[in-house]
């Protein structure tokens, strides 16, 4: 697998997928124009680590507003990743949030409600260290 | 025209809007004009949640119109480079509200009226439940998400949303409004 580098804008969050840690971070605001184009790189990322269910993978999310379109796909990545870790797989999501930012809280909960075997962690921004 | 604009500009600041656009709409103009109310507001001390309720129900709304919008340039779906509406963002009775209006064709209004009648009965549970339940729902590729974004600014609302279908001079069109209370 290669490693992702995508920049934030505005409109979308920063993306770092490490291929060598099978780590991918997304962070910042996600309302971009279209997201199915956005957002097709990062499935990808995650159609081809779903397929090595030896290998632990990390999701880390501080995602500060999404917007309706992002946050359907942001569940359908966590399904693909709680599929993959009812088979097996290891995965860990950590959804950050500011203390300050009520609706990123509760937007981390409800995808937690909607977990069923993956390791989903809700940290505030200082939990990390960070 | 100068004499109107004034007036224009009262009458603005007497129903305390925000800001007032109408015209060819884009991404990029959106990030910047509902950008700059985010930071108004923020600015005058909102608190950081009905900042983001506003600037979400924003986004939602803008984002429908740039998607639905009946009226474009130049008028053809497929070719279309700007499609128009009207959003407003105003203080009314000590709260914020977001309208927008855009043009619509009358075959879509039935669903449209039902869909938001529909959201206008749940309360806040049932509408986060409906919400789950189309999230995770296999995406249906003609909707392009606005039965979501609807349902997102239902939930961010402290009131039922208000909607209303008016005549226009083309009868294959009528024009709707939409307007959030947050």
């Amino acid at each position: 697998m290669e490693n992702l580098y995508i920049a934030a804008t505005i409109s979308s969050p920063e993306v770092r997928f490490d291929a060598a840690q099978q780590s991918l971070e997304m962070t910042g605001e996600s309302y971009p124009e279209n997201t199915a184009e956005f957002y097709l790189p990062i499935i990808r990322v995650l159609q081809e680590a779903v397929r090595e269910p030896d290998l632990p993978f990390t999701l880390s999310l501080e995602i500060i507003y999404a917007n309706s379109s992002s946050s359907k796909v942001l569940m359908d990545m966590l399904d693909m990743l709680d599929e993959a870790a009812a088979e097996g797989k290891t995965v860990n999501v950590n959804w950050y949030y500011n203390a300050d930012n009520e609706n990123a809280k509760e937007v981390g909960e409800e995808f937690q409600e909607d977990i069923e075997s993956l390791s989903f962690h809700l940290l505030t921004k200082e939990s990390d260290g960070s | 025209m100068i004499k109107d604009l004034s007036q224009f500009r009262e009458k603005l600041k007497q129903e305390h809007i925000y800001i007032n656009f109408a015209g060819p709409l884009s991404q990029s103009l959106m990030e910047d004009v509902v950008g700059i109310v985010r930071r108004r507001m923020t600015l005058e001390g909102e608190n950081t949640a009905t900042v983001m309720n506003v600037f979400a129900i924003a986004v939602e709304q803008v984002q429908n119109m740039i998607h639905y919008s009946a009226e474009m340039i130049p008028d053809d779906e497929k070719n279309a480079e700007f499609r128009f509406g009207l959003l407003v963002v105003g203080r009314e009775d000590e709260r914020y509200v977001v309208c927008s209006g855009n043009l619509i064709r009358q075959p879509e209004i039935a669903a449209l009226r039902e869909r938001l009648t529909k959201l206008g009965d749940m309360n806040k549970d049932s509408l986060k439940q409906y919400y789950k339940e189309q999230r995770k729902k296999t995406p249906d590729l003609k909707a392009k998400g606005a039965g979501l974004g609807l349902i997102e600014i239902a939930r961010k609302s402290s009131r039922p949303l208000e909607f209303d279908f008016q005549p226009v001079d083309d009868d294959s069109r009528s024009f709707f409004s939409l307007k959030a209370i947050i």
